[in-house]
């Protein structure tokens, strides 16, 4: 049987800017290669963070002399409609896409790519299966596609013109109607969608898209290392771990006022630590609490420190960092589509201490592999934390408790059953999604 | 301003003596010094042969001379307070002044321009009066006056520039004074945006209907000459370039007019192209604003490739104005029938394309001019058809009050539920809104096209329509379905605030009695559907 041809289009390479998608991407990117029924290849966009990798002339290139690896390099884009306005790029990307000719071709987000080149790639190649993997609500919503509301920071469960137009003032409501409808339309050219988390999927009906075009595909990880059975120490278990992006959404600033929290109440046998990169990406606010509280326990005495910064990593070091934490924490204050760190947690057996919604609370079970508290309740962290630090026999039964992480292999053997799927009547696709959204 | 062949010695009763005195200083020196017995001995001895202008009673306010001008007697005792505040010369001979003069007991008789080689005279029934606070309160007069003047003086020719002129007020009275102002040299175009911009301000603070009135002395004609100049000027040249396939004949051309949000076309293209039946048809978008036109440009490159829809754009170097621009698209289109649209419209039924093929096939009255159901983005109706009314303007003048009817344009079912069916019917209606209309392309340009004498655009779709009407047929709204986020699809400015005072005033002048006889309302006593059309559309 001739293996299939499949083009991966990456929000970015996750060489040069963590983040979750762009991992999940390149995990499959990695498990399809080592599937015999697939040939992959990777087309990760690049934005000018990266400016040294741009080329001149060039629109798409290789990677770092990796094989079948290629960076979409993007310019001149419109972060509100999600395009590019370089037609230069469009042809690239058409052209890229007649010279490999994938039969399925897998988006794994728009963004910097552009939501317009899901239609042109039904264009390019009628006959290819196009699936788009939804990695957190940017088609839905402008806010950094978080649903949060920038009004009051609270979660916004539905959007619409009106309630999106508070959210931006500047930008009439009648604009984010549109919005929708360039959305929609756009995405009306997918053949299936995949969600990494159950309540996802509801979100996005919601809005419009055919529950029965969405298919639940869980994220899987190869596992970085050998599982750490205990740290080696036999006290109380009261360190605490965050690995992630420093952005607004991640929840950082709460677990740092938590530890400001239980130093304030007199209870200071802990320690956290912070691991994680793109700072710059959070709000000025985020990013001055951050700074500020970095600063002032940086200048306290080391015998008085609590709070310690490893700064960005890479997942082969997670096995090392994961052995210096007891806890990993989850403060998140969006959904958290699906919290890829809680699998890494679980890969490395620690119990995770998780806000209380969407996919963190549909992952972790309260008291059982883990605790939940309520989302962005700083105080009610501080009190999880004590508990964790004080309650004998906690950590060994939420340890004993553990799933283990959705592997790598799960993952791609379920992308292939979508990949291989019933075709999908095309002229119906893009009429369901519009059909649904009136 | 034309000589008179049938000019016989002693027989030119329209001739204006004051006037032709006013205009030719040196001739007035001549008949207070005897030399010559009037101004009309002089005409006809010498004045005709000279080239000077013979001045009619009825002819139009704005008098002119070009040639050498002469000495200007002093001022006279108790002259009116007053001040001219700016004078614009632009470079095809239009000057814009304004000014103020304290009037109320001896009124402003006329105006006098002098240049460098040039005079300009106008009489005060020219010039558009405005209320002016801060003189009011300078002045210390407890009633509100209309204090201000501007006025649009054209030559017709190119005037000689120079830094300053000479400007000449006189009174009923005969008090005369002179003052001399600077001159700010402008292009038309500017001239036309300073115009209507000073006009939106005069038109402020619920004085819309005083700002209106104050155009019928020239100033209204004077802008929309001014606007059809610009216009001309603008539409000479386009810069043309297609993209997508271009081999096809089309069903229908879609016009779109932009101006100011680029996003409008690549979310158009997108949102009608995803449609069946769509391929039937071109697009021509023209881009009235010139800033935008490379990225349009690039962006009908990009949507040629992701779309494959045929697409034309028009490149203009400013903005012509709804009428004009898409009169110069019609040109453009490759079809017969032609669909103006404005950028804020969208599909609301994926079916519409098929559906407004059918209505063509189907032919009948209803084919020939019509618009579209139209719907807000909250899913309410926004336009079942247009519908006429006439409003009653009130103006306070010295002499009393004055009346004058102006027309408004209002919609069918705005704001109704959706599937409010009388809205929804097929039907002759007494307009429809450009936002949507199709048109037969042979009927549109036995129509003369959309008029071009509105300033940037109101009230054309009205006119089109009405003149329709006029021809025998019609317009008609079909039920197509399509969103219209109305009035975002162009971002407004005080200039566009001047010429809706303009262009309501101008449909008023040409449509209020048609209206006020049987076309008023929402259900005008007209029969729109007279036996012939019945008959054709059974």
């Amino acid at each position: 049987m001739r293996q299939q041809r499949v083009l991966l289009v990456s929000v970015h390479h996750p060489e040069l800017v963590r983040g979750g998608a762009q991992q999940v991407c390149y995990e499959l990117f990695e498990g399809l290669k080592a599937h015999p029924g697939f040939q992959p290849t990777l087309l990760a966009a690049i934005d000018d963070s990266t400016p040294a990798l741009f080329r001149s002339g060039a629109r798409i290139t290789g990677f770092d002399g990796r094989p079948d690896e290629h960076l979409f390099l993007m310019r001149d884009y419109d972060h509100f409609w999600h395009k590019t306005s370089d037609p230069l790029l469009i042809e690239s990307f058409a052209e890229f896409l007649t010279l490999t000719r994938p039969d399925i071709v897998h988006f794994h987000h728009f963004m910097n790519v552009g939501v317009d080149l899901l239609t042109l790639t039904r264009r390019v190649l009628p006959e290819a299966r196009i699936v788009f993997t939804f990695h957190e609500f940017l088609a839905i919503c402008h806010a950094y596609g978080q649903m949060v509301r920038t009004v009051d920071r609270s979660l916004c469960s539905q959007a619409s013109a009106v309630r999106c137009h508070q959210c931006f003032p500047d930008r009439a409501p009648e604009t984010f109607f549109v919005r929708k409808q360039w959305f929609q339309e756009h995405l009306g050219a997918v053949d299936v969608f995949t969600v990494p988390s159950r309540f996802m999927s509801r979100a996005y009906t919601d809005w419009g898209i055919p529950p029965e075009r969405i298919v639940h595909v869980t994220n899987g990880q190869r596992n970085y290392g050998a599982i750490h059975t205990g740290t080696g120490i036999s006290g109380p278990r009261n360190r605490f771990g965050f690995f992630g992006q420093l952005v607004d959404g991640k929840g950082v600033t709460v677990l740092l006022r938590a530890a400001e929290l239980l130093r304030a109440q007199g209870f200071t046998d802990f320690a956290v630590e912070i691991n994680g990169d793109n700072l710059r990406y959070a709000s000025e606010a985020g990013r001055a609490e951050f700074e500020r509280f970095r600063a002032a326990e940086e200048a306290l005495p080391p015998e008085q420190q609590n709070v310690v910064f490893n700064g960005p990593y890479q997942v082969d070091r997670l096995p090392r960092l994961m052995s210096r934490v007891d806890w990993c924490v989850v403060p998140s204050v969006w959904w958290e589509i699906f919290g890829l760190v809680i699998s890494e947690a679980w890969m490395f057996r620690r119990p995770v201490i998780a806000s209380d919604v969407g996919g963190m609370a549909e992952r972790v079970q309260h008291e059982v592999g883990g605790l939940l508290f309520p989302m962005g309740d700083a105080r009610a962290l501080a009190a999880t934390m004590h508990r964790a630090c004080t309650e004998i026999g906690l950590w060994d039964r939420l340890a004993a408790g553990l799933p283990e992480p959705p592997t790598r292999e799960t993952m791609v053997d379920r992308f292939a059953e979508v990949y291989r799927g019933a075709p999908v009547p095309r002229p119906s696709a893009r009429e369901a999604v519009a059909a649904a959204a009136l | 301003m034309s000589d008179r062949p049938d000019l016989l010695p002693g027989r030119f009763p329209d001739f204006d003596e004051d006037a032709y005195l006013r205009l030719y200083p040196d001739i007035a020196e001549a008949v207070r010094s005897g030399k010559s017995k009037s101004g009309a001995e002089h005409y006809q001895r010498y004045g005709k042969a000279e080239g000077r202008h013979y001045l009619g009673r009825s002819d139009r306010w704005t008098e002119v001379r070009i040639g050498p001008t002469a000495g200007f007697g002093t001022a006279g005792p108790a002259v009116p307070r007053h001040a001219v505040e700016a004078l614009l010369l632009s470079e095809d001979g239009r000057v814009f002044i304004t000014g103020w003069v304290d009037d109320a007991t001896i009124p402003l008789a006329s105006l006098r321009l002098e240049g460098r080689g040039w005079v300009l005279s106008v009489r005060a029934e020219a010039l558009a009066r405005h209320a002016r606070a801060d003189v009011q309160a300078a002045l210390g007069v407890a009633e509100r006056r209309a204090f201000g003047f501007f006025g649009l003086l054209s030559a017709g020719v190119p005037l000689a520039a120079s830094a300053e002129c000479r400007c000449i007020l006189e009174w009923a009275g005969g008090q005369q004074a002179a003052v001399t102002a600077p001159v700010r040299a402008s292009t038309a175009r500017d001239l036309r945006e300073t115009v209507l911009g000073f006009l939106a301000g005069t038109g402020g603070g619920g004085a819309q209907i005083q700002a209106m009135l104050a155009l019928d002395g020239s100033v209204g004609e004077q802008i929309i000459a001014l606007n059809r100049a610009v216009t001309s000027a603008i539409t000479a040249a386009p810069f043309v370039e297609r993209f997508g396939p271009q081999a096809r004949t089309h069903r229908g051309s879609i016009i779109v007019c932009l101006y100011g949000r680029p996003e409008y076309m690549f979310v158009q293209n997108a949102l009608f192209a995803g449609k069946p039946g769509i391929e039937d048809y071109e697009f021509v978008y023209v881009c009235n604003s010139p800033e935008l036109l490379d990225r349009l440009l690039k962006e009908a490159r990009s949507s040629a490739l992701i779309y494959g829809l045929a697409q034309t754009v028009v490149g203009l170097p400013a903005n012509a104005g709804f009428g004009a621009a898409n009169n110069l698209a019609a040109a453009h289109a490759r079809s017969p029938r032609l669909l103006c649209v404005n950028p804020d419209v969208f599909p609301k039924d994926t079916g519409w394309a098929a559906r407004h093929t059918a209505i063509l096939g189907a032919g009948g009255p209803g084919a020939r001019l019509f618009g579209s159901t139209l719907y807000y983005d909250d899913g309410s109706l926004m336009h079942g058809g247009m519908y006429l009314e006439l409003d009653t303007g009130l103006a306070i003048r010295p002499s009393g009050i004055e009346t004058r009817r102006f027309a408004r344009v209002e919609h069918y079912g705005k704001g109704a539920p959706p599937d409010t069916a009388a809205f929804l019917r097929p039907r002759p209606v007494p307009a429809v809104s450009g936002a949507f209309i199709s048109v037969d392309r042979n009927w549109f340009e036995a129509l003369g096209g959309f008029a071009e004498d509105y300033v940037f655009g109101h009230y054309e779709d009205a006119d089109l329509c009405l003149r329709s009407l006029q021809g025998g047929w019609p317009a008609w709204v079909q039920d197509l379905q399509l969103w219209h986020l109305e009035g975002r699809g162009s971002v407004r400015r005080p200039v566009h605030e001047g010429a809706s005072l303009v262009n309501r005033w101008h449909f008023s002048r040409a449509w209020a009695d048609s209206i006020a006889a049987d076309l008023c309302g929402p259900a005008p006593e007209r029969d729109l559907m007279p036996a012939q059309l019945s008959e054709m559309a059974a």
